[in-house]
């Protein structure tokens, strides 16, 4: 049996093959011994190739002097050296998480913001510290990301130091960040700090409205649904498709929610405008959604002979919502006409 | 049978946000046009894991499925898993028109008339097949050459059908009338790929998780391991990759799906550009 001395040898010889082969080796001896050989080779290595096998060789070796020399690496000038390293430390999960609590409070401010993306989507117990220290951080960077990650790992302990962040947050980045985690959290007193900030809907700047929609879509219950409604055609036409899911998104969860007359006929309108297929196949939807009117019921059949296929999925699938008698044969009848695969999915589904 | 409760509840942004896994860690596509194909595909797993609110799918598949086990099950039905000659075209024209012809010239300079391509998880032998007709339809002088097509698979089955060379109406749709004439006979229902076609292509088994094994896949010109590694998790999939880089010639070529970036799995192959065509090359 070949020992890690020959390995370790062959990690410095002259053929790229057999230095790759050596790092792999090493790898799957997974002796900690092994992991000062891949660090010195690294530092002399020029090929891309044999580099990669290295990182996957830390990767596999499970020891803790694996997670040190990448923690080392985290503050290479190479950039890849520094990406490569943060993936060996996320391959690590929770076992990393003590060395990465020693290097945030040590590190500048790069590597305080390395340490919270290895820990991004990562709900790794023990990160309490890390994330504390991180909303206090100096850096709004630092800040940013860590509001970022909370928001992705629901982060309900967290949830009063945003809230208090985001009646702070002077930085307009970091109002964002902070309504998004507020979001991925999901609590609904957080609608009552966000409309606290925002007391007049129609007055915030668009750049901040597809945040604060997606905070609306997430919390916000009927009084929001007509305030949202007002701004169909308000707004520009690029926050449509916002606009139109966040209604959606209300009215699931408040059913009962029936649309004015000047909802229903915007809607009517935008279906048979120019906008974008996928915004009119939203209307076309929500149209489904909000009357149970014949009149609107009409105009959902007389949508699946659209010349827009999305619209006529949007008809199909706004028919089957309505749950009338007599709609599996409305959609039947458009069987034989209909030659888009996905459009005739949902006409049979 | 699809319930509608979790179909009407998945919205545009669910999907674009699934979308954006799938792409992260399947390297797969979806555009808006697939929406509905995507949907139906997640209400069917949100059905089976008895959820109905496509948040906590999202959260799960993205933040939750640290073993990537959710993930596969997704894969397994967004992925149509079927094979058919002449698949992602644009890829083979750019082997066809820019790589393969570079790569004869130089061997044909330094009088080295061999040419090897390996086609790594061949599934039923289209691809290989379908190599093997457009190596002999650009290169005619490959009749006084040492050509070879290793077509390699886990599955034994699937290795006996690439031995067979028989396919049916479905696999060959794609196949240009000129090429279905020249190397295709058909036979009832089915056609068998003429004999000198089939005669480049060696059904071989290997697991491309054995590391040993693909030690020995050395000297080629060209792999083709195509919607493949989807399958695989990020480390087994660097690993493989990083043989395939040893298996190849120096200037030889590796193509993945379509919708498989090399760069994402290693840096040690470059990026060239032909015209309109992206591919990776081992300098």
């Amino acid at each position: 049996m070949t020992s890690l001395k020959e390995y370790a040898t062959q990690l410095d010889g002259p053929d790229q093959a057999e230095r790759i082969y050596a790092a792999e080796d090493i790898g799957y001896l997974n002796d900690p011994h092994g992991v000062p050989f891949l660090l010195e080779r690294l530092d002399k290595e020029s090929s891309r190739a044999v580099r990669d096998v290295i990182f996957q060789a830390l990767i596999r070796i499970d020891a803790d002097a694996a997670i040190e020399g990448s923690i080392r690496l985290l503050c290479s000038a190479d950039p890849q050296i520094r990406n490569q390293a943060a993936d060996v430390l996320r391959n690590k999960g929770a076992r990393s998480v003590p060395f990465l609590n020693v290097a945030m409070r040590e590190g500048d401010k790069n590597t305080r913001k390395l340490i919270l993306d290895i820990l991004s989507g990562n709900p790794a117990s023990g990160t309490e510290e890390i994330y504390g220290a991180a909303l206090s951080d100096p850096d709004q960077n630092v800040v940013i990301t860590a509001v970022e990650n909370l928001g992705k790992i629901r982060a309900e302990a967290f949830r009063g130091r945003i809230e208090d962040l985001l009646q702070q947050g002077a930085h307009p980045m970091l109002i964002s960040a902070c309504l998004e985690a507020l979001v991925g959290i999901g609590h609904e007193t957080s609608l009552v700090a966000i409309r606290r900030l925002f007391p007049k809907f129609e007055k915030l700047p668009d750049f901040q409205l597809a945040s604060y929609l997606k905070a609306i879509a997430a919390l916000g219950s009927a009084r929001e649904f007509a305030e949202v409604a007002s701004q169909l055609y308000v707004r520009g036409s690029n926050l449509r498709p916002a606009i139109l899911s966040t209604l959606m998104a209300i009215h699931r969860r408040c059913p009962s929610l029936e649309a004015s007359e000047i909802l229903l006929s915007e809607l009517e309108t935008l279906v048979d405008s120019g906008d974008p297929p996928v915004c009119r196949y939203q209307a076309v939807r929500l149209l489904g959604l909000l009357s149970g009117r014949d009149d609107v019921y009409a105009h959902l059949v007389s949508w699946l002979s659209s010349t827009e296929r999305l619209v006529r999925l949007g008809a199909a699938e706004a028919i089957r919502v309505t749950g009338r008698p007599g709609l599996e044969l409305v959609l039947a009848a458009h069987l034989h006409e209909e030659t888009d695969d996905e459009v005739l999915e949902a006409l049979r589904c | 049978m699809l319930t509608n409760a979790p179909l009407q509840t998945i919205t545009a942004e669910h999907l674009e946000r699934l979308g954006q896994q799938i792409y992260r860690k399947l390297g797969l596509y979806f555009d808006e046009k697939k929406n509905y194909f995507l949907k139906t595909r997640v209400a069917k797993r949100m059905a089976a894991l008895g959820m109905d609110n496509p948040d906590d799918y999202v959260f799960m598949v993205s933040y939750a499925d640290t073993n990537g086990l959710e993930m596969q099950e997704l894969a397994n039905l967004v992925t149509t898993n079927e094979t058919y000659m002449f698949r992602e075209y644009d890829q083979l024209q750019g082997f066809a028109n820019y790589c393969l012809p570079e790569v004869l010239s130089v061997k044909q300079d330094r009088g080295d008339k061999t040419l090897r391509i390996w086609c790594a998880g061949c599934s039923s032998g289209e691809e290989a097949y379908t190599l093997a007709m457009i190596i002999q339809e650009v290169f005619p002088q490959s009749q006084s050459w040492d050509c070879k097509i290793t077509a390699t698979d886990i599955d034994e089955n699937m290795l006996r059908k690439v031995a067979a060379a028989r396919y049916g109406q479905r696999s060959i749709n794609d196949v240009p009338q000129e090429y279905k004439d020249k190397y295709l006979i058909a036979e009832g229902e089915e056609y068998a790929v003429r004999r000198r076609t089939a005669a480049l292509v060696e059904p071989r088994y290997l697991n491309l998780n054995d590391r040993m094994a693909l030690r020995a896949m050395r000297g080629f010109d060209f792999i083709f391991c195509r919607n493949v590694l989807i399958y695989f998790d990020d480390l087994s999939r660097k690993s493989v990759v990083d043989h395939f880089y040893n298996a190849l010639n120096p200037g030889g070529y590796i193509f993945l799906g379509h919708s498989e970036s090399i760069g994402r799995v290693t840096s040690a192959f470059t990026l060239k550009k032909f015209e309109n065509h992206l591919v990776y090359v081992k300098e």
